[in-house]
């Protein structure tokens, strides 16, 4: 029952991150620029709930973001579930109770999702590579999104303890 | 991580000013700039002209005195060219408004021909590579894919995919987009497309090497491709990248809408 209610919640701040990234970040926005929270958010799921969920949830989000404002390539679906897989398994090389350990994963995530997105659009829609442009976009959204990651780190780490206990069954964490 | 509670907090402070110091250095506007320009120039340059005026008088700075003679006669032919400049602008001015006159003729049909449904932007894009907008109009408002969309001021888009009470449309700055568009004074074809650069530039490509192409030229669509009317303004053209082969030339087109205040538009139902 605990879990259903977990992933309920999981799913309102989905809707949460969407109007913001919909609406706050349209003009809170560094040079036009926006951070991907989306990213952010999986690669938490996948950390703390476990790859399964990660994988699942990442799908869904992908897909219901895919359907409502994308050319219907589906490629955020695979992306975002890929992300919720990965992220679980890279976590078990390194400490998530370290802030340096999830910057450089939520990097590693945005540079991921960020490349073949864009590889996959340019492949589809048959343009040529912008590829100044999209490594100045691409910095600025890495920046931004290790900027707020730190802001939000001691609410990630709070919240995705008692989703690690309640998913993984984990009682007693070593520091 | 955080060794005590207070550098936590401390840390987080100083982050969340970085980010606010970012978003708004890099959203300041040009206007804004020069506004803080005026006020540091009023304090500094006074002093500036003060020294710059005793370095002249040090220096014995007067070879505007010696070179008086050369100078008036540089100014004559100055002015002689200005008049001329001047006599070719008037004409320049008629010929454009007649221009613009025949043009409006033109094209009067077919823009009074136009059906359209009036829609509200509730969404705007996601993600910093696409530039996909959700308007209020759908499937009940008579909207189909493939129709095109504009605003007051020029050519949005066109629509994608509706719902009966939605619509997505496929705005020109995507960098999915291509839209085959004319120069309106030569007439001559080109290819404008969506960039990663800025929000409210196109790329203008595949300009004909005779096409004589200006700053400030207008662009307009074509009627080419089957999904927008002919005749519905683009944008200006803003610069022109010159190659050495003139074949692989391009231009930067201003969209004539702006995007990103862009609320209302209109879906033409009819073409």
């Amino acid at each position: 029952m605990k879990k259903i209610l977990a992933i309920i919640m999981l799913i309102i701040t989905f809707f949460i991150i969407y109007f913001l990234q919909a609406n706050f970040f349209t003009w809170f926005n560094i040079g036009g620029v926006m951070p991907n929270l989306f990213v952010i958010f999986v690669l938490f799921i996948g950390v703390f709930v476990g790859k399964k969920v990660g994988l699942a949830l990442g799908i869904i989000f992908g897909v219901y973001l895919d359907i409502i404002l994308g050319n219907s390539f589906y490629i955020s679906g695979i992306l975002l579930g890929l992300l919720g897989l990965l992220a679980e398994l890279l976590e078990k090389n390194f400490s998530k109770d370290s802030r340096i350990t999830i910057i450089l994963l939520i990097i590693a995530g945005t540079v991921l999702f960020e490349v073949i997105f864009y590889i996959y659009k340019i492949i589809v829609t048959t343009k040529s590579f912008e590829i100044l442009p999209f490594l100045k976009i691409l910095t600025i959204e890495i920046i931004f999104n290790i900027l707020i990651t730190i802001i939000l780190y001691p609410i990630i780490q709070k919240i995705g303890n008692i989703l690690e206990k309640l998913f993984k069954n984990i009682t007693l964490r070593y520091f | 991580m955080y060794k005590n509670k207070k550098s936590g907090v401390f840390g987080i402070i100083i982050t969340t000013i970085i980010l606010i110091l970012l978003v708004v250095l890099s959203n300041i506007k040009a206007n804004n700039v020069s506004f803080l320009e005026n006020i540091f120039s009023s304090i500094v340059m006074p002093i500036q002209n003060g020294l710059t005026y005793l370095k002249n008088k040090i220096e014995g700075n007067n070879t505007f005195f010696t070179d008086i003679t050369k100078l008036k006669s540089e100014n004559e032919e100055l002015k002689e060219k200005n008049s001329q400049l001047e006599q070719s602008l008037r004409e320049l001015e008629i010929i454009k408004s007649e221009n613009e006159v025949l043009k409006e003729y033109v094209n009067l049909k077919d823009k009074y021909d136009y059906q359209t449904v009036p829609a509200y932007v509730i969404n705007k894009s996601i993600n910093n590579y696409s530039k996909t907008i959700i308007i209020n109009a759908g499937e009940e408002n008579g909207i189909k894919p493939n129709m095109t969309v504009i605003a007051n001021e020029g050519l949005v888009g066109y629509v994608i995919s509706t719902t009966q009470n939605t619509a997505k449309v496929q705005t020109i700055i995507d960098t999915a987009a291509s839209v085959s568009s004319v120069i309106s004074t030569t007439r001559q074809a080109i290819i404008v497309s969506g960039t990663l650069e800025n929000d409210n530039m196109l790329k203008a490509m595949y300009i004909p090497t005779d096409a004589e192409i200006l700053e400030n030229d207008k662009v307009e669509t074509s009627g080419i491709g089957g999904i927008y009317p002919k005749g519905i303004k683009i944008g200006t053209i803003k610069q022109i990248v010159n190659t050495k082969n003139n074949i692989d030339r391009y231009a930067y087109v201003e969209t004539a809408v702006d995007f990103s205040k862009l609320e209302t538009v209109l879906v033409i139902t009819n073409e």
